[in-house]
């Protein structure tokens, strides 16, 4: 079957390649066409509108009959995508794949899970809580990390001129909680990985969730 | 049974069947009537084996009559809903062979149960009668119906005239060829029979799936039939499907378990112990191939007297805690006066601890004062002052030592257990030699095969029952729990030393026969009371464990 394999990939990938309307690139990384890249553009309105997503893609041996192996090379601030591998949470590249699917419809599909996160099945629960307890900070540190890692244009907003992102905003924590503990003499970096764990934005922010912090702090 | 009808209820409540009824009933009356001391004594003494109230009744089945099992049920569906016995095979799967409820969401609303259990066909106004008259020869009909004509919805599937690409494989077939190298199921979902092929292989081979395989295309929940399979795989796939379709059905079955033993096919089927009675009885049964397992859980032997939740903790805390407990247990000992932990990394045993400077002997953990000059070897192992102080030592360990006495004298059951055949050759040996010897007939020296069964019955009783005892709470019912526990113990050592001895000549010969039996006879009644007074516990309620039940 291994044929049978390799002029299916090769079909794919021309067949993609003709397809100008999709905006979805499949590209090759060396001689072999088992290993590739696809690439498509962030969903527009969203808060990846702008970047530019590139995905690791492995094409296994038993190709199409198991399903592709992909992850985001590009870092993503998203519920069902790991915000440090970029390993992806999605069904149809596990037990709902099916033999028919393309790695272009897979593509597709990564493009509308940026549409459409599933916060209750999450790869990245750190993110997932955020998306959930304060919906306009993770659009907005969605957006941070489209600007940063992905080359979304970062003047669409009147707000974000021309202003890198702090790392506090990378985290989706407003500077004025963080501030609050490094004053305390802990370090950022700390602070910034316990309130990220604890969740601490939105409604988290309240007295309770505060000794919560600094236990964790003491620790 | 009518004249005395306060033993009757008594009976009935303990639930004895009738047969044994009987012949109780008999002894009962010439003895005093009170049934608390009949109950608790009787059953221990007899010889007779008898259905006790925890035991549980089981058939042993073959491969063969699961199967005949699964096609009875099958048959039966198929009559009733008039569904081909493909069909029926799928609903019956889907809905866990569950024939009532299939049959009410069935008559509810067939086209739902039908697509349900992915039997769904492509356009929605024919689906109750498409399955009916097709039953047989549904495969070719089908083959012959979906060709360009029939009701397909992918457009890239079959365009009406040109030819068709596989959208799996990209291969293209023309129209003749369509019929002999593709297929499509009654969704109307066609592909190349190669590729069906390796899709169906794979699912099988390395997924192990079989009730659930579904059409290939995306989203697509129409499962693919028994008989499609069976043309479309290599010969031992669809023996492998076949297996894995029966080995469903068991597990499915709250009734029906797998032998556990390597190599052993057979099924056992009981329907005494369903997993809310597991609290309360300890469903231990017997294979054709001579092994037993727990119906309850699938151990792979007997664990009675212990409840299978119980058998499931100690085993996981052996897993987790034995190797660093072992760790400590070989590397470290403590301090037989203050109790410091002490890893000896080096130097001679005479030992002086940096904590209290009490000196002793590593080895026989007595003090370093009685040992004068007998440096660096230690010959006063069994110095009362070194019992004591290793006894001392003992009891100071807390839990850790708690765990690891239950744990060491399960452990050397277990080990015991593994040398079972070397027990049975050595005693096979002496056999033959008392035969030579003492010149008795075979039949007359099977006595020490018999005390070899008894002894190793006995030990995995008693290995158990370390396990039952860590968990018990201490109370007087734990104290006469170990009262028999060690009991036991004493009589199966007793034995084990007996056969043991070595045979001189002919008058020690019967002597050592009478011992050896009577022996053997008390390591049974031993071990009867025991598991008798344990098993009966659970149903009375009696044992109270530290950990949940």
């Amino acid at each position: 079957m291994s044929d049978a394999r390799l002029r299916r990939v090769q079909k794919e990938i021309k067949d993609c390649a003709k397809d100008k309307t999709s905006n979805i690139s499949i590209d090759m990384i060396d001689e072999s066409p088992f290993h590739l890249i696809g690439a498509f553009p962030g969903p527009p309105d969203t808060p990846y509108e702008g970047g530019y997503y590139e995905v690791d893609i492995i094409i296994p041996d038993a190709y199409p009959f198991q399903p592709v192996k992909m992850k985001f090379i590009t870092k993503v601030y998203h519920p069902n995508i790991s915000s440090a591998s970029g390993a992806i949470c999605l069904d149809i590249l596990k037990d709902a794949w099916s033999p028919v699917l393309t790695l272009k419809s897979t593509l597709i599909s990564l493009q509308s899970l940026l549409c459409e996160p599933v916060p209750n099945d999450p790869q990245d629960a750190e993110v997932a809580k955020h998306y959930l307890a304060d919906r306009e900070s993770f659009n907005a540190t969605a957006k941070h990390w489209a600007q940063a890692y992905a080359q979304a244009p970062a003047h669409k907003k009147k707000s974000d001129t021309g202003k890198v992102a702090t790392d506090a905003e990378m985290a989706g924590l407003s500077e004025e909680n963080v501030v609050g503990f490094t004053d305390m003499g802990f370090t950022r970096e700390q602070v910034i990985t316990i309130l990220k764990k604890l969740n601490y934005r939105g409604n988290n922010v309240n007295p309770q969730s505060y000794n919560a912090v600094l236990e964790e702090l003491l620790k | 049974m009518s004249s005395d009808g306060e033993n009757d209820d008594f009976f009935f409540e303990d639930e004895y069947d009738d047969a044994s009824d009987q012949g109780e009933m008999m002894e009962d009356i010439d003895s005093t009537s009170e049934p608390d001391v009949y109950d608790a004594l009787s059953p221990a003494l007899e010889e007779a084996p008898q259905r006790k109230p925890y035991d549980v009744t089981w058939k042993v089945k073959t491969l063969q009559e699961i199967i005949d099992m699964q096609n009875k049920e099958i048959t039966k569906i198929q009559s009733v809903l008039e569904v081909p016995a493909s069909s029926a095979a799928i609903l019956l799967r889907h809905y866990v062979w569950n024939s009532e409820k299939l049959q009410e969401q069935f008559w509810n609303d067939p086209a739902f149960a039908l697509n349900e259990a992915g039997l769904s066909p492509p356009s929605s106004p024919s689906t109750r009668t498409i399955p009916l008259p097709q039953s047989p020869s549904r495969r070719s009909n089908r083959s012959i119906r979906s060709g360009p004509s029939s009701p397909i919805r992918r457009t890239r599937s079959v365009v009406t005239s040109g030819p068709f690409e596989c959208p799996i494989c990209c291969m293209e077939f023309d129209q003749q060829a369509i019929n002999k190298h593709t297929y499509s199921m009654g969704c109307g979902h066609r592909f190349c029979r190669d590729c069906w092929t390796e899709y169906l292989s794979g699912k099988i081979k390395s997924e192990g799936e079989s009730a659930k395989i579904q059409c290939m295309e995306s989203g697509c929940g129409r499962i693919v039939r028994e008989e499609v399979i069976d043309e479309l795989v290599e010969k031992d796939i669809s023996k492998r499907y076949h297996n894995l379709l029966n080995a469903a059905f068991v597990a499915d079955s709250p009734n029906l378990r797998w032998c556990p033993h390597p190599n052993c096919e057979f099924i056992i089927e009981c329907s005494q112990a369903p997993s809310r009675m597991l609290n309360q009885i300890v469903p231990t049964v017997g294979c054709k191939c001579g092994h037993d397992l727990c119906f309850g859980c699938g151990y792979a032997a007997s664990h009675r007297p212990v409840l299978c939740k119980i058998v499931k903790l100690w085993e996981k805390k052996c897993a987790d805690d034995s190797e660093t407990s072992n760790w400590l247990q070989a590397n470290t000992k403590e301090c037989t006066k203050c109790q410091s932990t002490i890893e000896k990394n080096g130097g001679c045993n005479h030992m002086t601890c940096k904590k209290c400077k009490w000196e002793f002997c590593w080895v026989c953990m007595g003090p370093w004062t009685e040992h004068g000059t007998a440096w660096y070897q230690c010959n006063r192992f069994d110095e009362k002052s070194g019992i004591d102080a290793r006894d001392n030592q003992a009891k100071s360990r807390a839990s850790l030592e708690r765990y690891l006495h239950y744990f060491n004298r399960w452990a050397n059951h277990e080990l015991s257990a593994k040398l079972d055949a070397e027990f049975y050759q050595k005693t096979e040996k002496k056999m033959e030699q008392m035969q030579n010897s003492g010149n008795l007939s075979w039949i007359e020296v099977q006595f020490a095969k018999q005390a070899v069964d008894a002894v190793i019955k006995a030990r995995t009783t008693l290995k158990w029952s370390y396990c039952m005892a860590f968990y018990l709470k201490r109370n007087n019912m734990t104290e006469l729990f170990e009262d028999n526990q060690r009991d036991l113990e004493r009589a199966v050592e007793n034995l084990g030393y007996l056969l043991e001895q070595n045979i001189s000549d002919t008058e020690s010969i019967s002597k050592l026969r009478q011992d050896i039996t009577n022996q053997a006879a008390y390591v049974q009644k031993r071990h009867d009371i025991l598991m008798d007074d344990t098993l009966k516990g659970y149903l009375e309620r009696r044992w109270e464990f530290t950990v949940d039940i």
